[in-house]
């Protein structure tokens, strides 16, 4: 390989890739926050007793689960302005598609909880006179979550990296702005491979930070016997606790 | 002993009589089937206050259908249940009155249904806080009593994790007190314990009997127990009470030989 590197052109790039960098967070943060409070009523109905809230709910969760991100992205930004008549600036079609796919996917992670939870711990709630929004605050969402955490976590930080796709409708989140500046000064390697590195250096300490708390939960509801493990321990990939299905 | 006649036409605040006086519970004609199996024959059912009712049967008899019926849990395809006095079950519906006795009526299950995110304090204030409207204090003071009574009190901060199915049992048992019911329905509840930890739990039952006045209706296959501490003694067979009669007919006088062929198979 006969390859001159060239850092500098990182150097120069790295100011308006870090903007670009808190364009892309801010995106992940509205999403995930957004997501997580609109897949539980959606968790809700994909289990409700009446057929067509079920139906619907189910229809809504295959119809993003079973396309890809981009066409949805693409529908919302290119198709939607052309049945509506209204065009939505690409920062807001973004949120839109990002949170209208995580919900899905959060949805049935939810479901997949809520069904974990054995029968007779919400029935016991009933003989208690707990209503069924009460029994879903205090018996099934935090038994849930628990159990999913795990998965929800995972989702979170697929799609901070997911979040790259947006720059295809031109906003100009770290991807957007790292191929602005590898076209501008023909250093696609360096550039790229920056772009990875930031990328990396946010979801992988996330990673971690969500092995430990799963460490934590998992250990408040059955204490470990090693209650002076550290927490670094606790961190390093391969120590995650099994969870159950 | 005489059968009362609950129709609509009794109206709802008309209490029932059972002969012996007031019945806490009085259930008519209750029918229940699942996937085109009728579980529930027609059950005529009637709990004295204060009474323990041991009920026994084979599995799939229909022991915790009835249990389940008179908790709320399931609704029958037909028949009436009386509460207290007050129809809470009629024309295949939970009548109006069903919510001003439902606090009444305690159920404890086989598993251990103890939520696990929470410890002991909290699995026992949670209901009373968020329906009796009870503060923090109050909430705890209550838990204390209700934990000191089944022997508990020492474990209150615990976590369920860290009891034994025994503790739990007798936790569960605390949980349903809290909100101060006049019928503890009891499923199965000492079926995954030892012999010795059964015999502690089924003690407990017997102190809220005596001590507190609570009616207990208990299906378990403890038949030291039933003929100890039961008033009554249910026997279950295909759908239908086959038996209802004291623990010294039901076990010694015994003319049913369905009954004799379960107590004998279960005894030994």
């Amino acid at each position: 390989m006969n390859y001159n590197f060239d850092w500098d052109a990182v150097a120069k790039a790295f100011p308006s890739m870090l903007g670009g960098l808190g364009t892309t967070l801010e995106l992940t943060v509205i999403t995930i926050a957004i997501s997580m409070v609109l897949a539980v009523p959606l968790a809700v109905a994909r289990m409700a007793r009446i057929e067509v809230i079920r139906w619907a709910a189910q229809g809504y969760i295959e119809v993003f689960r079973c396309t890809p991100m981009l066409v949805q992205l693409f529908w919302i930004f290119y198709a939607m302005p052309a049945l509506t008549g209204v065009t939505l600036p690409g920062f807001t079609s973004a949120a839109i598609a990002l949170t209208a796919n995580l919900t899905a996917f959060m949805a049935e992670a939810y479901r997949s909880g809520f069904q974990a939870v054995p029968v007779e711990q919400v029935e016991a709630g009933r003989m208690l006179q707990l209503s069924r929004f009460e029994q879903l605050r205090y018996i099934i969402v935090p038994q849930a979550l628990r159990q999913q955490l795990p998965v929800i976590l995972s989702l979170n930080i697929s799609l901070f990296k997911d979040t790259a796709l947006v720059s295809t409708i031109a906003v100009s989140d770290l991807m957007f702005v790292s191929n602005t500046n590898a076209a501008a000064s023909y250093r696609s390697l360096e550039i790229f491979t920056a772009a990875a590195v930031i990328y990396f250096v946010i979801a992988f300490p996330a990673s971690l930070v969500t092995s430990a708390i799963e460490r934590r939960m998992q250990n408040t509801a059955a204490p470990s016997p090693k209650k002076n493990r550290s927490v670094l321990a606790g961190m390093v990939p391969g120590s995650r606790p099994a969870v159950s299905a | 002993m005489a059968e009362p006649a609950l129709t609509a036409a009794s109206g709802p605040t008309e209490l029932p009589s059972s002969g012996n006086g007031q019945a806490l519970v009085a259930a008519r004609g209750l029918e229940k089937s699942f996937h085109g199996r009728l579980i529930l024959k027609g059950v005529d059912f009637d709990m004295q206050a204060g009474d323990i009712t041991v009920i026994i049967g084979k599995s799939g008899s229909g022991k915790s259908t009835l249990l389940r019926a008179l908790a709320g849990l399931t609704d029958p395809d037909d028949g009436q249940i009386a509460f207290d006095g007050k129809i809470v079950f009629a024309e295949k519906k939970r009548t109006r009155e069903w919510n001003t006795v439902r606090s009444e009526v305690g159920m404890v299950f086989q598993s251990y249904t103890l939520w696990p995110h929470m410890n002991v304090l909290e699995n026992l204030t949670l209901a009373p806080k968020k329906k009796l409207g009870l503060k923090p204090a109050e909430a705890r003071d209550r838990a204390e009593a209700a934990l000191a009574e089944v022997g508990m009190a020492q474990h209150i901060l615990s976590r369920p994790t860290q009891l034994s199915g025994g503790e739990r049992q007798r936790v569960a048992i605390a949980r349903a007190l809290m909100m101060k019911p006049k019928l503890l329905l009891c499923d199965e509840i000492t079926s995954a314990l030892d012999p010795p930890v059964a015999a502690e739990v089924l003690d407990v039952l017997r102190r809220l009997k005596e001590e507190e006045g609570i009616a207990v209706a208990l299906v378990t296959h403890d038949m030291a127990f039933a003929s100890k501490a039961a008033d009554r003694v249910v026997f279950f067979h295909n759908g239908e009470i086959a038996v209802n009669t004291t623990p010294e007919n039901a076990f010694e006088n015994c003319d049913n030989p369905d009954l004799k062929k379960f107590v004998d198979a279960v005894r030994f």
